[in-house]
């Protein structure tokens, strides 16, 4: 395992395995908090690659949670987009 | 006034454009790349009964269809955002926001990543890159490849590279731990792999087909599965081997595999390096369902149609008025069912907005027969269960929202 805790997961933030493992196992939380406390996900892609790992991640140290129950929630913008369009009014 | 606007022009998004506009209803449809036949157009192969599957051919055939109905096209514009305000959806795109009573939202699906150590190198892709680059962008991917993760997806594009002259060296599995999930048990593998038998050309995954559906006889065929692997047009499948790291300084130049043993852990001592110039990761499709997600729609997982999907009926209303999925939003399947799927939207959304009665309810009615049948046909079936799956989702419909019995705990992924 030990090669496999520098696999960079989050490649945007560049959060390794090793770094989500200890989080996950510290404070057995929801993939939510992970992506919070480690910023894997929150990155330019939106999560786009990283949410898959992380919700396994999580189903795989925390007890009692299945992928089903407590998935990565999207939230718009669910692509990457300038401030100017966001905050455009409605043609 | 536009009627009808859809997201994603692939096969299923073209074809419900085409339904609804030939119901005289005014269609736009969006698509983020800059043409329109979303994975269409990166597909080409042969049925069982030898007719050739041309993707390219087939998409520009909707999009002269489209056209001809006076669907309004537009690419390369990307959607962030969709919300309803009263009665109308509000679209949220990188060319300003859109509006319409009516929207189908047929975006596809994503590949699952299997992260591995080495996987950041250049020269690493999924495999569904390699599909685009070759078919599409008409690029060579390299020289020579190693392709990691067996499964429906990854034979069918094999036999793509090779038609382009792209060398495969072999396929092995990911190493098994959390992150690859089932694609790394070579068990699970094998069984998934069973309903391929007919694209994976070889004489052990044909005869054994019937009898690998048996758990305690696929125990005994992974136990002595042979170890220089079986070969899928040539290429050698090596189900008992695992891509331990990707290796290379500056850009992949090969591949750290070790031998397991039949239950995919890793036998110590037995690494060797396969030389490559480029990998290709094929970890599996999951519904890209992130736009109905953000439009506040229930969700339920269910595994066998590749993860989380919207409730949908099996006219692909879903609980949200004036909302409709359709294609593999709603379950990982072919490009021929997502665009009969597409069909069956289009005419609903016709429905829905009033359209003459008797004619649309019979159209309505075939087109949804037409997805059973076009299903039992399938030349590809990504998930051997998938009928187990359309059938959970429809008794969900049917227990949450045929008998008025809206309930408020469902789980939402928005
Ligand atoms: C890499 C890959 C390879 C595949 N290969 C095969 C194969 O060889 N044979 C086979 O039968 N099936 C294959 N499939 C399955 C394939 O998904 C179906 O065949 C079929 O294309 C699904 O049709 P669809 O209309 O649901 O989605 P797609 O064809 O995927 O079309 C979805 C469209 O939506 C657009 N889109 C998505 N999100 C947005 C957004 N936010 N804003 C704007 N536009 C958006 C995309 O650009 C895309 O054009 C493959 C799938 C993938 C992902």
């Amino acid at each position: 395992m030990n090669n496999n805790e520098a696999i960079v997961v989050c490649r945007c933030e560049e959060v390794t395995y090793g770094a989500l493992r200890f989080t996950a196992e510290e404070h057995q939380c929801t993939a939510r908090e992970l992506k919070l406390r480690t910023r894997a996900g929150m990155g330019f892609c939106g999560g786009r690659t990283c949410r898959i790992p992380l919700d396994r991640i999580i189903e795989n140290v925390v007890s009692n949670i299945s992928q089903g129950d407590t998935p990565l929630k999207y939230q718009p913008p669910i692509r990457p987009v300038t401030f100017g369009t966001v905050g455009e009014k409605n043609d | 006034m536009r009627d009808v606007i859809v997201i994603g022009a692939g096969p299923a998004g073209l074809a419900g454009a085409i339904a609804s506009a030939s119901f005289g209803l005014k269609v736009t449809v969006i698509d983020e790349f800059i043409k329109p036949g979303g994975r269409l157009i990166g597909q080409l192969h042969q049925e069982p009964s030898g007719e050739w599957w041309n993707g390219i051919k087939e998409s520009e055939r909707l999009h002269q269809e489209a056209k001809t109905l006076s669907v309004d096209i537009r690419c390369g514009v990307s959607v962030y955002n969709l919300e309803k305000d009263d009665d109308l959806w509000n679209v949220h795109t990188s060319i300003g926001t859109l509006t319409a009573p009516y929207v189908l939202v047929a975006t596809g699906a994503a590949e699952y990543p299997i992260p591995l150590p080495g996987w950041t190198l250049p020269g690493v892709m999924s495999i569904g890159a390699a599909q685009v680059m070759t078919n599409v962008h008409r690029v060579e991917v390299g020289k020579k490849g190693i392709i990691i993760g067996a499964n429906i997806l990854a034979f069918a594009i094999l036999n793509e590279l090779q038609l382009a002259g792209i060398h495969v060296d072999r396929i092995v599995l990911p190493e098994k731990n959390p992150l690859s999930g089932k694609a790394g048990e070579p068990e699970e593998v094998m069984k998934s792999l069973l309903n391929a038998a007919h694209l994976a050309p070889s004489p052990l995954l044909r005869m054994g087909s019937r009898f690998m559906k048996n758990g305690s006889f696929r125990k005994i065929g992974m136990k002595f599965y042979p170890k220089n692997g079986v070969k899928v047009n040539g290429t050698p499948l090596l189900l008992r081997k695992a891509a331990i790291e990707i290796i290379g300084t500056e850009q992949v130049e090969g591949v750290r595999v070790a031998d397991t043993d039949e239950n995919g852990n890793i036998i110590p001592g037995s690494e060797k390096i396969y030389e490559a110039d480029f990998v290709c990761i094929a970890g599996g499709l999951y519904p890209l369902a992130e736009l109905v997600a953000v439009s506040g729609c229930p969700f339920q997982y269910i595994p066998e149609l590749g993860g989380h999907v919207p409730h949908h009926s099996e006219m692909m209303e879903t609980p949200l008025e004036g909302l409709f999925v359709a294609g593999n939003i709603t379950g990982i399947e072919s490009g021929k069912i997502a665009m009969a799927q597409g069909t069956t939207a289009g005419y609903a959304i016709a429905k829905h907005a009033g359209k003459d009665g008797a004619a649309i309810d019979k159209q309505l009615q075939e087109a949804v027969q037409n997805v059973r049948s076009v299903r039992e046909q399938a030349a590809i079936q990504f998930n051997p269960e998938i009928d187990s799956g359309r059938r959970k989702m429809s008794e969900l419909w049917e227990s949450l929202y045929s008998k008025n019995t809206r309930e408020n705990s469902q789980i939402k992924i928005g």
